[in-house]
């Protein structure tokens, strides 16, 4: 049953989540918006035309975007879609999370190389540059959560139950942390606005700038998982009745997925992004609290566990 | 004699085959073919001990002053032969390809491969003995070989000082290390390593000061940072087969080194422990932060060897600590992952040397920045070095990521009895992280500019592809790259043997156990997007790249190696030292044209240098400030202080 649910959820949630951050988007800035499955019809759309590719370009192309798709699916297993514990989980599963995001993102950097275009390269540079300052915060986050618990998986740790001051302020880091990692592994605000058509400020689309048809969906599609897989670790972190048995552990989960989305939709509306040269310093900051949660971690953790 | 003694005979008339025959196919062969018999020979000895066998044993007479040769191969000795002669095979039979055209203008091929050879006989001495002196005759074999084998361009000046610089850190080391044995051969009155053991396993002041002494001297042989300087010029230097072997086998004798003498120290106190883990982190940060900005692909690759040396330090370091703390499941981790990394890296690191040898060979550059579009000309060379590109970025499900993991399985374990040790271990994590995120931006910089986009120097032509004797090895390494990625549990037994001569228990396998699954399926996906995007890619519409409505852009206008790392090289300008000469075009319409150049220099070899100038600035100005009248009696009072100060440091006899 619960299987059942987690697969419905991870078929579902991805597109509904984007189709929710646009909606909110468009409610604040007054108008109704398209409908909230508006993405799901976009990637049908996008996989029914026929690929264009450019004279330069080699099979790497076509290959970039379908293994980043293929690394995002595999990571959203990992995902606690309805609290914990998710489909697939072991220890030091988020170790291996990191490194198949990086795959993707390998994949993708030189799916864009390959284009032989000086924007798209750019986009690589910049991706490259802001994942490698990004790495340290997720395993400083995750390694101090998981020292905080005494526990290995990436589930199971941002599933911390709140005790304490200093479990407070662990659980506050984590949430900074998280959210730095939210926002700049799904290209959202303030790190990278997916709606800007400037092609010298853009990162994550910039990449993409000449895939179209299926290629530009698989881009869509992989995103949108790894927004969900993203947004379902903070839901965990933030969901009080994780733990508990019953429908309420799960129903709230799902309802704080849709509440990042929300909030994520919020911020793009409110804020503008930062200058690029602004987010190293806004790296740093998640840097700052995961570095805070790694010592907290350390030291609550009882050795041995 | 056993087939291990044999190998040694062999080896040497091959040797002196490719030195005697006439006919250039003969001299090839003999040292081929001895190579081939060598291996075989030593691999029936070396495998059944890796993989779990009782230790092979024998004595060997000899005149004085070694008295007799002890042979002793244990697991950790049989792991290292059991690939360092095959792969020495097969950098022999790619040199067959890539120096074609150097035996075709009438060059002899038989110094070169009889060198090969040579290279492989010290792996059987250094891997197997247990006398000091034999061992540094091991040692000085490789270390001179592969210096021979570094300026076969020997015409070319910048080659000659490229080895020269080698020639000079190694024995630098060689130093270092001869010191080391003196030391252990007055208190032991011995030159067999069992002696040694038996006086380093009892605490002394003099296990601490070999210790040291032995780290620095086989940190110089694996090129760790600050003793890497040698390494990039050397690199850049040689063949790219002998850039291969030296960067993934020849210089993996430096962490056996530590290795066999770690065994010998026994259980080591915690300050080892953090001291090798922390000098592995640096070496990895700081080798990985220098690959961002290379325009020389084999120089790039050189530092990247500081890098993975530098991880696999970080796994011996954590297995130290483990075992000082008395933890086997952090030895475990440790020493297998740090061994297993060892492997690991000589698959993908030759691979990666080969393929930039087949990019030299088909364009006569080595230069990034003047590359661009080989993967249409050479696809065969793109693939394989894509494989080992994805490799050395840990990304899984390839060979690195499974060796790096069981390093993170350790590190943030939270086994640490205190606070601040899980604290920093989980920061050793961290950094180890941040090294693999940036190994992977720049081995996507190496392989897109050189093979995708267009080609940026029209100046540069573009030969055919690599011949059999170039791609077979590739291939190989390629295979065996996949192989262990897709199997890590079954490659880590060749490891496993040489990692329970530690106290360990059965972690390592565990640790891995659940990614295999998850890196088959990866495999599995990886082949169908592969095939589908082949097919695919011929029957799509094709069309321009998109230029924002510019139509009339060119190949020069693509983003350059500098431009992919400027931001990373801004952020991180104060670790990178550059050199930088610019004269920007001023006002609107200028009239005189502007140019920039930016060059990224080693900053060790730069501050070396310094220090020297200054130094010796220094002395003159001390040397000034003292007055004429007693600059005798004051030279006489400096050398009675530095002799007083000898005679109580060492002791009054």
């Amino acid at each position: 049953m619960r299987l059942v649910a987690q697969l419905a959820t991870l078929v579902v949630m991805p597109l509904v989540l984007v189709g929710v951050v646009t909606r909110v988007k468009s409610l604040w800035s007054g108008r109704r918006g398209a409908p909230v499955l508006q993405p799901v019809f976009d990637v049908v759309r996008l996989f029914r035309k026929k690929p264009v590719v450019s004279h330069v370009s080699t099979p790497m192309f076509q290959a970039g975007p379908a293994v980043f798709l293929v690394t995002a699916l595999v990571t959203a297993l990992l995902a606690p879609s309805l609290g914990a514990p998710p489909l697939f989980s072991f220890g030091y599963d988020f170790v291996w999370l990191a490194y198949a995001w990086g795959l993707g993102r390998v994949a993708l950097m030189l799916s864009a190389l390959d284009t032989g275009s000086a924007f798209e390269g750019m986009g690589a540079a910049r991706e490259a540059v802001f994942s490698s300052m990004l790495e340290p915060v997720l395993f400083l986050v995750v390694g101090g959560l998981s020292l905080a618990a005494g526990v290995h998986s990436l589930s199971e740790a941002v599933a911390l139950p709140v005790h304490g001051g200093l479990g407070l302020l662990a659980w506050a880091g984590a949430l900074v942390a998280l959210v730095v990692v939210l926002t700049v592994e799904t290209g959202r605000m303030p790190v990278d606005d997916p709606t800007t058509h400037l092609e010298l400020t853009m990162v994550h689309e910039v990449m993409v700038l000449d895939h179209a048809g299926p290629e530009l969906g698989m881009v869509q599609l992989g995103a949108a998982l790894k927004l969900f897989t993203t947004a379902s670790f903070l839901a965990a972190l933030l969901n009080p009745f994780a733990a508990e048995a019953g429908l309420k552990g799960p129903l709230v989960n799902v309802g704080l997925l849709l509440g990042v989305a929300v909030a994520i939709g919020t911020v793009e509306s409110l804020m503008a992004r930062l200058k690029l040269r602004a987010v190293p310093r806004y790296i740093g900051l998640g840097l700052g609290s995961a570095l805070v949660v790694a010592l907290l971690g350390a030291w609550t953790h009882r050795g041995g566990a | 004699m056993t087939p291990l003694t044999w190998s040694i005979p062999v080896l040497l008339a091959g040797a002196a085959g490719a030195l005697l025959f006439k006919v250039r196919v003969l001299r090839i062969a003999s040292s081929l073919l001895s190579q081939a018999a060598a291996t075989g020979l030593v691999l029936t000895t070396a495998l059944p001990i890796a993989l779990g066998g009782a230790p092979f044993s024998a004595q060997w007479p000899w005149p004085a002053p070694i008295g007799a040769i002890a042979l002793h191969v244990d697991a950790l000795g049989a792991f290292f032969l059991s690939w360092s002669l095959p792969l020495t095979l097969l950098g022999s039979v790619y040199a067959v390809g890539y120096l074609k055209p150097y035996f075709d203008k009438g060059r002899n091929p038989g110094p070169h491969f009889a060198l090969l050879n040579l290279v492989s006989l010290s792996f059987v001495l250094i891997y197997s003995v247990q006398n000091a002196l034999v061992f540094l005759l091991g040692w000085e074999t490789a270390a001179v070989s592969a210096w021979l084998l570094v300026i076969w361009d020997y015409k070319n000046q910048k080659i000659r000082f490229a080895g020269f610089n080698y020639l000079v850190s190694t024995h630098v080391g060689l130093l270092v290390l001869v010191a080391a044995f003196t030391l252990l051969h007055s208190r032991t009155d011995s030159m067999s390593f069992d002696a040694f053991a038996r006086f380093l396993a009892v605490q002394s002041p003099t296990r601490a000061v070999v210790f040291l002494l032995l780290g620095v001297s086989f940190a110089l042989k694996s090129a760790f940072f600050p003793f890497h300087t040698w390494l990039p010029r050397a690199h850049s230097a040689a063949p790219a087969h002998v850039s291969a072997l030296m960067s993934g086998v020849i210089h993996k004798a430096g962490l056996f080194g530590f290795l066999r003498f770690a065994l010998m120290l026994g259980r080591p106190e915690e300050w080892m422990g953090w001291l090798t883990l922390g000098f592995g982190a640096l070496s990895a940060f700081t080798g990985v932060m220098a690959t961002t900005s290379q325009r020389d692909l084999k120089r790039l690759l050189g530092y990247s060897s500081t890098e993975n040396v530098g991880i696999a330090a970080m796994g011996f370091g954590l297995g130290l600590l483990g075992w000082s703390w008395g933890l086997p499941q952090l030895s475990a981790l440790g020493f297998a992952g740090g061994l297993f990394h060892v492997l690991n890296h000589a698959l993908f690191k030759c691979l990666l040397f080969y393929a930039a040898g087949a990019i030299y060979k088909a364009t006569h550059t080595v230069d990034l920045e003047r590359m661009g579009g080989l993967a249409k000309k050479l696809p065969k060379t793109a693939l394989l070095f894509l494989v080992g590109a994805l490799a050395i970025s840990a990304l899984p499900p390839f060979n690195g990521f499974a060796s790096e993991l069981l390093v993170y399985s350790g590190l943030l374990s939270g086994k640490a009895p205190e606070p601040q040790g899980n604290g920093a271990l989980v920061a050793a994590a961290a950094a180890l992280a941040f090294v693999g995120a940036v190994s992977a931006l720049s081995m996507t910089r190496a392989f897109g500019l050189a093979f995708l986009g267009t080609p940026r120097d029209a100046s540069v032509h573009v030969s055919s592809g690599s011949p059999g004797p170039m791609t077979w090895p590739m291939v190989a390494h390629a295979l065996g790259v996949m192989a262990v990625g897709f199997a890590p549990n079954v490659a880590l037994k060749l490891v496993t043997s040489a990692a329970a001569l530690f106290p360990v228990d059965d972690s390592a396998p565990t640790a891995l156990s659940s990614v295999v699954p998850l890196n088959q399926a990866l495999f599995a996906g990886l082949a169908l997007v592969a095939l589908v995007s082949v097919v695919r890619a011929r029957s799509a519409r094709k069309s321009v790249t998109w230029g924002c409505g510019y139509t009339a852009g060119t190949s020069r206008m693509q983003y350059t190696g500098s431009s992919f790392s400027e931001q990373f090289t801004r952020t991180f300008a104060p670790l990178m030292p550059s050199l930088r000469r610019e004269r920007l075009p001023h006002g609107p319409f200028p009239k005189e044209p502007g140019h920039l150049a930016t060059h990224f220099i080693d900053g060790v070899e730069r501050r070396v240098f310094e220090a020297l100038g200054r130094g010796e600035e220094f002395v003159s100005r001390a040397a000034g400030n003292v007055p004429e009248q007693p600059r005798i009696a004051f030279a006489a009072g400096v050398a009675m202080l530095v002799l007083v100060g000898a005679l109580l440091a060492g002791g009054f006899p």
